[in-house]
């Protein structure tokens, strides 16, 4: 069922529309499309470029010939990829429902609720991402030794379950977006605020929780510091620091590296291809109807 | 591919079934998350019991060469039953954070390798231990006696050493054969001073139509190399001050800064960009496609042109000293072991430190050398049958033997604010190859820069 | 009463998480940054000298504050009007649309080798993509990233690379527009550049105002691609704020000074954050 509504386009516009995004995609598709060709050339083809100064023997090099497979295999033997995912997909876990829920919660408080004290809250919370993490490093680290937590995942979890500021808000930004009518309706039929965040609220959120855990998994998932400076096992450590086994300081193998890296992206770009479509089922049908 | 739902179809105020759905999602949500807490709190299984005392030992080497390492600690494991080595891979970015906060919190590994620009720094703030204090009466007596006068020196502050110099990092010159055939010049007599050298890159080098550069014969770079060839350097061993702005610095600047001048700096941009190697890890070089007739580089690319290019013609002589400079000079650094001071089992670092470094069994030492690609640290393991067949094999390697035993190489200057140093070192080279500065002007720069930067350190009470 | 205790019932997770987690660090920071600290031994008070110098007599500490702030300016607002106009394109109902939105996706998720080789390559003077595009037309391209002049501005450009984690955002802002104020702008006869001006946009300004307030945040703390790319070359040209406060913390081993530039960085970001919320009244539309 098609009607003619605001986003609609004309065959023209709609040709128009698909050139220019056509266009623009290209330069953000290279770098992936770079990286494949790359992970499947032969050693030999990647040391034996230079200086090219003729374009067609610059063009050829841009893709593998002969396509060697095997450097896939090769890559997943160097590090242990399988247990590498279930340390990484745990910790995306734990961490996209820790920051989610929480932050959800107190962005709720600042958005719609008033207290004592909200303004200079909120700009604390702002205040706590402006400073460089590079000088809060040492007393963090010295906090989680005190706690007796150097060496576990703890560290890497916990924290996320007290809200993110970054998260706070942005949900903060969309929860105030919402019409005010909506919450007053509901507090004159006696709903507490609780239920007011659960039964309104968050069905209408939809695409900025989304955004939420998009953004933390992705977060959890390219970390390779926070594991490294907690844990001390190689056993472990997450796939973005298998990743960086690849990365030497002598060269080393290139075309495992690419290899690696194109499994390590292709879980992102899947999850975001089909996650996508919660962007699309927000309130934008239905958030007219009252 | 998916397709845009254009009805609504989600009800604004949930109906009580997909309440019901919601909860049990919640649910579901929980118990997954209690799972996965519960797995990851599960501690990882044990390590096969036995009665050994653990030696952690940090390293930054990844790839290939982490099985390297992984392999010279079996080895060790497996040659004694009182320690177990467990190496630990850190890589190069974080490596230095990682250890700091460890070694502040207390808690160090009891070994680390590193080649970053933090021994005097570390040393002087008394983060390493004094080797010596480890060593038996036998360790001292092979070290003084028995090893590359380099490699003492490079682990070297203040009168002690506090890292074993695994391997040295040194440049030498490559050089294509066949380039030198072509233009008429003699591979078997390369240059033995540096203006000879100079007069044979400019016979090699070549431009084409329009003038732009299509091959470079020789392009002097690193600044701190030169300075050491025209008997300068950063670093009186003898007052133990740095010196910047002396004569024969002045000179290798200007010898540096001339050699980019002629080619033109602007021509030497586009060349060297316009060279695939130059960008994004610099793994395929330069010198194989035949970009560059004479480099300069390190010994681990012996290997390298064996494994991707093992049909390219060159050999590699020793970086030549103008008339009258000091030969075999230069900076060098080297790939390093060193213990904290607050490791656990000193002695057993030691232990494992002199096994891989050949100080006690050169000949089963020598193995670990030529697997990593390592220089040896002393001359019975280049000695020794298993490195000579290793020679053999690779004879661009002699070159590097030739030069090694050299009491001119410089290690980077041990001053506690060593790598701030190499940052304005590199800075004004950066300028002068830029044509931005003349050498005297940066020359003049650096030595303000540096003095300020001591004034400060003075300022703030930190030992200069 | 009880709903002043409703409402801290909800910020709770945070404040508490801030006292345990932030307040200490935080503290402890701004106290190092009064001291001489070399990350090893025990920090020694001096006073005001580290800001004292950072002010008298660091030149790089003043250049590299101007690097960074000539690259907030254009950052900040070419990445908001690049990202507006990629989440209301990618907003339109079109046929593939969702493997369009994966592909702008992309280069946020792709690691930055990927990204930063392929951007190398496509900004190299000689054979770069840029510079043989302008060839054509016979223009001779910059040297960018390895010319003093250009590198600064090659990043900015670079950074639109990464104006798909913005986008994602704006897109999930133009999700939230209610549809009914588009039917009430239709029914008033309003054509498309009408109902963008008069709804899209003032209802898209929550998230415009956040993205904002991150850019300026994120624009300051520039680091990642600097320090992978240019490592502050050539000749200095990019060494921002954030580079030269690492290379201090960790490399010089300063940390006692590196927190003071840290402090300075901060009153000035807050600065520029009162600021923007001072401006919001004007310009922000809000449902309440």
């Amino acid at each position: 069922m098609r009607n003619r509504g605001p986003f609609d386009l004309s065959p023209a516009q709609e040709f128009a529309a698909h050139s220019l995004l056509i266009l623009l995609s290209i330069p953000a598709a290279l770098p992936l499309l770079w990286m494949i060709s790359t992970s499947l050339k032969p050693d030999s083809q990647i040391y034996a470029t230079g200086n090219t100064d003729n374009a067609t023997a610059f063009l050829q090099n841009l893709l593998p010939h002969p396509v060697r497979w095997t450097n896939y295999p090769d890559a997943l033997k160097t590090v242990p990829f399988g247990l590498y995912l279930r340390n990484t997909l745990c910790l995306c876990l734990i961490n996209v429902v820790g920051a989610v829920t929480s932050s959800l919660t107190v962005a709720y408080g600042f958005a719609r609720l008033r207290f004592k004290g909200r303004d200079f809250l909120f700009l604390l919370l702002l205040a706590t991402m402006a400073l460089p993490g590079q000088v809060t490093m040492i007393p963090v680290f010295a906090l989680f030794r005190w706690l007796g937590w150097y060496g576990t995942y703890l560290p890497l979890t916990v924290p996320s379950f007290f809200g993110s500021p970054f998260f706070i808000f942005l949900l903060t930004q969309f929860f105030r977006g919402i019409p005010e009518e909506l919450s007053e309706a509901a507090r004159l039929d006696g709903a507490g605020e609780w239920r007011i965040f659960f039964r309104i609220i968050l069905p209408l959120s939809r695409p900025a929780i989304a955004t939420c855990a998009l953004f933390q998994f992705l977060a959890t998932w390219n970390d390779f510091f926070g594991p490294l400076l907690y844990l001390n096992d190689s056993s472990r450590y997450t796939l973005a620091y298998g990743l960086q086994q690849f990365l030497s300081q002598h060269g080393g193998q290139w075309a495992h590296l690419m290899a690696a890296s194109v499994l390590f992206t292709l879980p992102i770009i899947l999850l975001f291809f089909f996650a996508q479509r919660t962007f699309i089922q927000g309130i934008a049908t239905t958030g007219g109807k009252n | 591919m998916a397709t845009e739902p254009t009805t609504p179809e989600e009800p604004t105020i949930p109906d009580a079934r997909s309440t019901r759905r919601e909860a049990l999602g919640r649910l579901l949500g929980t118990a997954g998350t209690l799972a996965a807490v519960a797995v990851l709190a599960t501690p990882p299984p044990p390590r096969p019991r036995t009665r050994r005392v653990p030696v952690r030992f940090w390293h930054m080497w990844t790839a290939e060469w982490e099985a390297v390492i992984r392999e010279i600690a079996d080895r060790f494991n497996e040659s004694q039953s009182r320690y177990e080595v467990i190496p630990l891979s850190v890589p190069t970015a974080s490596a230095d954070s990682k250890f700091l906060l460890a070694a502040v919190g207390g808690d160090p590994p009891d070994m680390m390798a590193q080649w970053n620009l933090v021994l005097a720094t570390w040393a002087e703030n008394g983060v390493l231990f004094p080797l010596e204090e480890l060593m038996s009466a036998e360790d001292r007596r092979t070290l003084r006696t028995d090893t590359y006068s380099f490699v003492r020196k490079v682990g070297r502050f203040q009168d002690k050493l506090y890292a074993i110099g695994i391997g040295p990092n040194l440049s030498v010159c490559f050089y294509r054969t066949d380039h030198f055939r072509d233009a008429g010049l003699d591979p078997d007599r390369f240059p033995t001073t540096l203006e000879e050298l100079t007069q044979a890159g400019e016979t090699l080098t070549r431009f084409d139509r329009t003038g732009r550069l299509k091959r470079i014969g020789f392009l002097p770079t690193e600044y701190p190399q030169f300075a050491g060839l025209f008997g300068g350097g950063f670093y009186d061993e003898t007052t133990g001050t740095v010196s910047l702005n002396t004569p024969p610095n002045r000179r290798a600047l200007e010898y540096l800064a001339e050699a980019h001048r002629k080619l033109g700096f602007e021509n030497i941009v586009r060349f060297t960009s316009g060279l695939t190697g130059d960008s994004g890890g610099s793994v395929d070089w330069p010198f194989i496609s035949g970009a560059y007739s004479i480099v300069v580089d390190g010994q681990w690319r012996i290997e390298q042109l064996a494994k991707f290019a093992p049909d390219l013609p060159y050999r590699t002589a020793p970086l030549p000293p103008p008339n009258g400079g000091t030969p075999n000079a230069g900076w060098a650094n080297a790939d390093m072991l060193l213990i904290p001071r607050d490791a656990r089992q000193p002695e057993g670092a030691w232990e494992f430190i002199r096994f891989w470094s050949g100080l006690t069994r050169p000949e089963t030492a020598a193995e670990f050398f030529l697997r990593g690609g390592w220089l040896p640290i002393r001359p019975a393991i280049a000695e020794s049958p298993i490195y000579r067949d290793y020679v053999r094999k690779y004879p661009a390697l002699r070159t590097f033997l030739e030069v090694l035993p050299s009491p001119n190489l410089q290690p980077p200057p041990p001053v506690p604010y060593q790598a701030f140093l190499a940052d304005s070192i590199s800075r004004m080279q950066d300028l002068v190859k830029r044509g931005t500065l003349t050498p005297e002007r940066a020359l003049e720069t650096l030595e303000t820069d540096i003095r300020q930067e001591r004034q400060r350190r003075r300022k703030l009470g930190y030992a200069e | 009463m009880r709903k002043q205790l409703v409402a801290y019932s909800f910020i709770a997770p945070w404040l508490i998480g801030f006292l345990i987690f932030t307040a200490f660090p935080f503290a402890a920071s701004l106290f190092l940054s009064f001291t001489r600290y070399n990350i090893v031994l025990p920090p020694v008070w001096v006073g005001g000298t580290n800001y004292e110098t950072l002010v008298y007599d660091d030149p790089l500490f003043r250049k590299s504050l101007w690097v960074t702030l000539r690259y907030a300016l254009v950052a900040i607002p070419a990445g908001t009007v690049a990202g507006v106009a990629l989440a209301l394109l990618l907003n339109l109902n079109l046929r593939g649309i969702a493997l369009y939105r994966t592909l702008f996706y992309l280069p946020t998720i792709v690691p930055t080798v990927g990204v930063s080789v392929v951007f190398l390559w496509i900004l190299n003077p000689e054979i770069g993509l840029v510079n043989r595009l302008l060839g054509l037309v016979g223009v001779v391209g910059p040297a960018w990233l390895q010319d003093r002049h250009w590198a600064p501005w090659s990043l900015v450009f670079m950074s639109l690379w990464g104006v798909g984690g913005s986008m994602v955002i704006y897109l999930a802002g133009l999700k939230d527009i209610p549809v009914h104020l588009y039917e009430s702008a239709l029914l008033d006869g309003a054509n498309r550049w009408q109902r963008l001006r008069h709804v899209t946009l003032p209802m898209l300004t929550p998230v415009i105002f956040f993205n904002v307030v991150m850019g300026t945040i994120g624009s300051f703390q520039y680091f990642t691609e600097a320090y992978v790319m240019t490592r502050g070359g050539p000749e200095d040209s990019t060494l921002f704020y954030a580079l030269y406060l690492f290379n201090r913390a960790w490399r010089y081993l300063d940390m006692g000074y590196a927190s003071a530039m840290a402090w300075v960085l901060f009153v000035l970001i807050m600065a520029l954050t009162g600021f923007l919320f001072v401006t919001q009244r004007r310009w922000v539309h809000y449902g309440d």
